[in-house]
């Protein structure tokens, strides 16, 4: 099936969202967290913002849905009268933020309600597996975080949650789902911990461990669908199609260009991850800044004539096609995981490939055939 | 180039294979995104607020996951 794949290829010219950093600032201090300057507070001018909605606004009066994502940072940091100011010159949008959820609190729910801002909560499960996520003094955030969620559920916003595993093995993933059955999302996407950006822990795990908590989660899910389970309905529609002859058409015809704008108006591309980390020989992975040149045309230039990591990058997606009998499901490993493994961008599997793309669909047709 | 080709498959062979399990499997996660659809229609309904649900639980391409899978959105909307 290698090579077999035409999704892909190139990259769009409009994206279906883009990703707004309001300040580099996280109350937060995980341990496992990737972002470099996240002690500091550095909040995105009303100028930068406004110069990022004249192309968003245009792009969204081309397709049914657009997103702009309000990520960080903890983006509540920023404020709300200054996240206000940030969200206001974009028209015809949905809002969303990813949010560690300290901070909500009924002024804050007020606020989001007000503006459809769809949210995404950071939480890694029960206190014990929260442990990770500390506050600038060492302390656990759960009580916090669970705060934060008690909140959004007595204002009626339904939220989804983002949950790091740092420890995939068979006997976790039945004890999470069924914390976040209790906790009242209404989606969950399980991140296996990565090695990337400044968390440079040698993850390590086990083939056979990771692929058994895929496994197990799928069996957990089975029993009590009530949560949207993000990978593992993924990895079951994309079955879906194979079994129906219609994988090669899931994937997007191109690359998603996915702009991420930071704070002081540089725009990065297709990798959210790499922004804020330079290299000698690649430099800072920005490929221009809003406050210089309409976004639109940043997008484009790119797309026509990618250079640089981006060319790398599109020729390590050509190898992962041309080696990867995964690939239909996958897409090509992520720029960021092939930068931070691997030093480059055409290299081709990664750690992130096999525990969270391969481990995962193969859970999954391990759960269906013991079944 | 630093690869580590080592994928479960081997070359030339179909990743998704069926089996009557997998069949069963695939039968009942239809059936739920069906029952989410239908319970979210009611449910908006009655609560237009509650859209949300209603379109995290469509089934159908979802741009944030698949697009970029590994990062931290989940509107899981349908493309």
């Amino acid at each position: 099936m290698a090579g077999f794949w035409t999704g892909m290829r190139g990259i769009a010219t409009v994206p279906s969202y883009v990703i707004m950093q309001p300040t580099t600032l996280c109350n937060l201090d995980c341990a496992y967290c990737y972002l470099p300057f996240r002690a500091h507070d550095r909040r995105m001018p009303v100028e930068v913002a406004s110069a990022v909605a004249a192309a968003v606004n245009e792009w969204a009066r081309l397709v049914p849905r657009f997103s702009v994502v309000w990520h960080g940072g903890e983006p509540l940091a920023a404020g709300r009268d200054h996240l206000a100011a940030l969200m206001a010159p974009f028209q015809g949008v949905e809002h969303h933020i990813q949010t560690n959820a300290t901070l909500i609190d009924d002024e804050w729910c007020t606020f989001l309600a007000e503006r459809e801002v769809r949210v995404g909560l950071s939480i890694d499960g029960p206190a014990d597996l929260t442990a990770q996520r500390v506050n600038r003094g060492g302390r656990p955030a759960y009580s916090q975080i669970l705060r934060g969620a008690a909140a959004l559920r007595r204002h009626g916003i339904p939220f989804a949650a983002l949950c790091v595993v740092s420890d995939p093995r068979p006997g976790q993933a039945a004890r999470l789902y069924e914390f976040f059955l209790e906790f009242g999302c209404y989606a969950l996407g399980i991140n296996v911990e990565e090695r990337e950006g400044v968390n440079r822990h040698d993850t390590g795990y086990l083939d056979d461990a990771v692929r058994a908590f895929w496994a197990e989660l799928t069996a957990a899910w089975r029993a009590d669908p009530r949560i949207e389970l993000r990978e593992i309905e993924w990895a079951l529609r994309y079955a879906g199609a194979a079994l129906a002859g219609t994988d090669d058409q899931l994937l997007p015809r191109h690359l998603d260009p996915i702009p991420l704008v930071t704070e002081d108006g540089r725009v990065v591309l297709l990798s959210p991850e790499l922004a804020g980390f330079t290299d000698p020989h690649y430099g800072d992975f920005a490929s221009g800044r809003v406050t210089d040149t309409p976004l639109h045309e940043i997008v484009a230039a790119v797309a026509a004539r990618p250079d640089g990591w981006i060319a790398e990058y599109l020729s390590g997606v050509e190898a992962c096609r041309a080696q990867c009998p995964y690939f239909g499901f996958c897409g090509g490993a992520h720029a960021a995981n092939r930068y931070f493994e691997h030093g480059r961008f055409d290299g081709t599997q990664t750690d992130h490939c096999r525990n969270s793309k391969i481990s995962l669909l193969e859970g999954v047709l391990d759960h269906a055939r013991q079944a | 180039m630093p690869d580590k080709p080592d994928a479960q498959v081997p070359e030339g062979h179909p990743v998704v294979t069926p089996s009557p399990g997998l069949v069963e499997l695939l039968a009942e996660a239809q059936e739920t995104w069906v029952a989410r659809t239908r319970g979210a229609d009611e449910r908006h309904l009655a609560e237009p607020a509650q859209v949300l649900a209603h379109e995290a639980a469509a089934p159908g391409w979802r741009a944030f996951e698949d697009a970029f899978p590994t990062f931290y959105q989940f509107t899981n909307r349908p493309r």
